[in-house]
């Protein structure tokens, strides 16, 4: 019985064998090239088949080699794969069902993107989360930068100042918002009462700082405060990797302080910039904790002036628990994020090919 | 070589520990959702033979219960454990009347309380018994995911009578059935601040006062000057506290879809913000002031609160959380109507017990909520000054007796309500509903919209959503 595995198995191994040369004998021949790769590949795949049958093992060397590299990426991706990939694909097929978390789901199509186009509460997330996005990316992003030029110059105190730039990042959101709404409180506010003493402003006149369409500017000015120390000790990081030659050079030439940024400094951070903006951009599009917290109140409710997406998602998934619906205005959100990246992305690589 | 066969063992059992982990879950979840059809239909079954068990003896359930052999344990959701008294009473008072059960709390927070509830409840992972339905859009939600059962057959069974609730079981009937039974009935009445009216030499307020009188009484008591300055009216920022005055003719409701009866009550309160009258909701936004505070700190007259408050002041001023220099000679009376309609009309608030679909022992389940909503329920929780949903001459005047109640006349004539209008009715939609409805309350008061304006989108809107 053996032997007449031992047999066929020698006959097996002998075909395989005159496969083998025939294909090779046909690559050696072979003009196109991405045939004679796919042909290199199958005499990889002969060989393996031939080793296997040789050594009479389940496994080949390989694919043991492979097996063990697998299981040391194992505990990451099998923990990715339960908390990250799975709930992402089941939101993406969600966006197109009508569910509650509790009855049978339901096929709904493209019915939940139609809705969309006719839900006010929707739009006013979209156009505030818009508003509110092109107004912080590049506030935050000039700030940032004009704090880092500053704070990377031989400037008396400079630890102290740079310390005090990225307070507000380490400080407790829910705290400086308590303080931010003392500071702009609309009648017992500093700020109103100054505009009130000193410049005059009538009393029905003072600004509402969290209401109405003002509430999208303090939003603006909050986070921008807020988050400016940390992508200035990004900027910082950026600006100490530029060689000191670079601007010598600019000097010989004849280059004043203007030209040496618009020529040296700016074009070496493109790399920071680039990575400030992404990252910034995406932060943003997932502001939910500023606006709740400045114009929730006591609630947390957010009214049509302050809404934004991911409050819309949240108020539809877990109090309308209407998910499918929800999903749908993630994904919204999910294409606008991408759509913006892909741009930057391009923009970059098109920078860097120049 | 043995390396290398242990490494091959725990790559394959971690590859397949991924593909499981991947391949599994969908399936996991279509089966979930056909065993909870499965289920549902199961649980239809046991609990119509359950029921069944329960009219040939009452003593069958408890015979159940100790067959399980070491007792049964209720899990009871519930909210702020820690500053609310009569969680613990009631548990108290059960345990000790029924050998065998043991009734465990799970505190899940007040503030988000049903939207917690709602995600417990998704799915079959739950183990919680008995619920505490905090309010009626909450309510609509688990009926609809069909987290709690309905009680008629258990009602039937058991001859609860369902009128001792005064009508309020009508207002959360869902297809004619009734998902939850009421263990508290609060209902809102008008606080005022006496010393405040002593030092102006101002009549009280009334148990009999239209809302021109009031606004005339809330003008009189303000004193806008620097310093000493004196609120006629405070209104907290719920919508219930404004614009539902509109709905105490018993004609109109929130889930009208025309919403124009809301107009005279925002006029008059936009009207006292502006003229000093009231805090303005801007402000008490800003600061998220809350309506205890500001009644406590004895510069409001005259405060529309829910008679949850009672027990709030009375506690606060015992302990001496409250300055009774300030706000310790309070009184209340009945809310102020429209011309033309029965004092006493007013809104309320139920808090009511439902079981869970998930319960291993909804019979058991069952006999807690009979016992907390019924005459037993009721005395533990007027014992703390809290109001049951079963109104009788004992607990009223167990409540009107308390240390601390007000002892004038009229305060305790303020607690006999003619009609009860529940701030949030049930529908099928109201949870939407109401999210609408706030929202454009949120921007009337804050002034982006005219009232004109939030009337006329509040109307669209909700057409929107009652049209589906």
């Amino acid at each position: 019985m053996a032997k007449m595995d031992e047999a066929q198995k020698a006959e097996k191994i002998a075909s395989l064998q005159t496969e083998l040369t025939a294909l090779i004998s046909a690559v050696r021949t072979e003009a196109d090239i991405k045939k004679k790769r796919k042909m290199i590949a199958e005499i990889g795949e002969y060989n393996r088949k031939i080793d296997t049958l040789k050594s009479g093992k389940l496994l080949s060397r390989e694919t043991k080699r492979d097996l063990v590299a697998y299981s040391f990426i194992a505990p990451n991706f099998i923990g990715f794969c339960v908390f990250t990939l799975i709930p992402i694909i089941f939101a993406f097929a969600l966006a197109f069902m009508k569910w509650d978390g509790s009855n049978p789901i339901q096929w709904e199509g493209i019915g939940n993107f139609t809705r969309l186009a006719d839900d006010v509460f929707f739009k006013a997330a979209l156009k505030n989360t818009i508003i509110y996005c092109v107004g912080t990316v590049p506030l935050t992003m000039i700030a940032s930068l004009a704090l880092a030029i500053v704070l990377n110059q031989k400037v008396v105190g400079r630890g102290i100042f740079r310390t005090l730039a990225f307070f507000p990042y380490v400080a407790s959101l829910v705290a400086i918002t308590a303080v931010w709404k003392m500071l702009f409180h609309p009648s017992k506010g500093p700020i109103n009462n100054i505009l009130y003493n000193v410049f005059h402003v009538p009393q029905e006149n003072l600004p509402q700082w969290f209401t109405g369409s003002l509430v999208l500017l303090s939003m603006i000015l909050f986070s921008v405060w807020k988050y400016m120390g940390y992508y200035m000790v990004i900027y910082l990081a950026g600006l100490q990797g530029i060689n000191a030659e670079l601007y010598e050079a600019a000097g010989l030439d004849g280059a004043n302080t203007w030209q040496k940024f618009r020529y040296v400094t700016w074009p070496q951070l493109s790399s920071t910039t680039f990575f400030v903006v992404v990252m910034l951009t995406i932060n943003c599009f997932k502001v939910y904790d500023v606006a709740v917290m400045l114009a929730g109140g006591g609630s947390g409710e957010l009214t049509t002036s302050a809404t934004v997406l991911v409050y819309y998602i949240y108020q539809k998934a877990f109090i309308d628990w209407d998910l499918g619906y929800s999903s749908a205005v993630a994904m919204v959100l999910f294409l606008m994020v991408l759509i913006v990246t892909i741009i930057q992305f391009r923009g970059q690589a098109r920078r860097e090919r120049a | 070589m043995k390396k290398k066969v242990l490494s091959v063992l725990l790559a394959s059992a971690m590859l397949s520990t991924v593909l499981a982990g991947c391949g599994s879950e969908p399936q996991g979840n279509s089966s979930a959702s056909g065993d909870s059809q499965g289920s549902s239909s199961q649980q239809s079954s046991s609990s119509q033979s359950s029921s069944q068990s329960t009219t040939q003896s009452s003593s069958a359930t408890q015979s159940s219960g100790s067959a399980s052999g070491e007792g049964t344990v209720l899990k009871w959701a519930i909210w702020d454990q820690e500053t609310t008294q009569y969680w613990k009473d009631i548990k108290e008072a059960y345990e000790a009347s029924h050998e065998g059960v043991t009734v465990e709390m799970v505190d899940l927070g007040s503030t988000d309380y049903m939207t917690v509830l709602a995600t417990e409840l998704s799915g079959d992972g739950s183990d919680f018994d008995v619920v505490t339905i905090k309010d009626v859009p909450g309510y609509a939600t688990l009926v609809q995911k069909n987290a709690i059962i309905p009680l008629d057959d258990y009602i039937k069974n058991d001859n609860v009578d369902l009128s001792q609730y005064a009508g309020a079981t009508d207002q959360v009937l869902v297809d004619g059935k009734l998902y939850e039974l009421p263990f508290r009935n609060d209902f809102w009445v008008l606080f005022y601040n006496k010393d405040l009216f002593d030092a102006k030499n101002v009549e009280y307020p009334t148990n009999d006062m239209t809302f021109e009188e009031y606004d005339a009484l809330a003008r009189k008591m303000t004193d806008t000057t620097f310093g000493s300055q004196v609120y006629g009216a405070h209104y907290h920022t719920w919508r219930s506290a404004v614009q539902l005055f509109g709905v105490l003719d018993g004609q109109h409701s929130i889930l009208d879809g025309e919403y124009s009866f809301f107009k005279p009550y925002y006029e008059m309160i936009l009207k006292q913000e502006a003229d000093g009258v009231a805090r303005k909701y801007t402000d008490l936004k800003t600061e998220g002031l809350h309506y205890s505070a500001a009644f406590s700190g004895g510069d409001v007259a005259m405060l529309n609160m829910g008679s949850w408050f009672i027990a709030t002041m009375i506690t606060n001023l015992q302990t001496g959380e409250y300055d009774s220099s300030l706000c310790g000679n309070w009184g209340i009376v009945k809310y102020p109507h429209a011309e033309g309609v029965e004092a006493g009309s007013t809104l309320g608030t139920i808090t009511g017990l439902s079981v869970t679909k998930a319960s291993d022992t909804p019979d058991a389940a069952w006999e807690f909520v009979k016992w907390v909503s019924g005459e037993e329920g009721a005395a533990v929780m007027a014992s703390s000054g809290n109001f049951p949903a079963i109104m009788t001459d004992t607990v009223m005047n167990l409540i009107t007796g308390l240390e601390g109640f007000p002892e004038d006349e009229a305060s305790k004539e303020a607690l006999n309500v003619s009609n009860l209008y529940l701030e949030v009715p049930y529908a099928p939609n109201v949870s939407e509903i109401n999210s609408i409805l706030d929202s454009y309350h949120g921007s009337i008061m804050e002034g982006t919209m005219s009232i004109d304006e939030g009337i006329e989108a509040m109307n669209t809107e909700i057409s929107k959503v009652l049209a589906k």
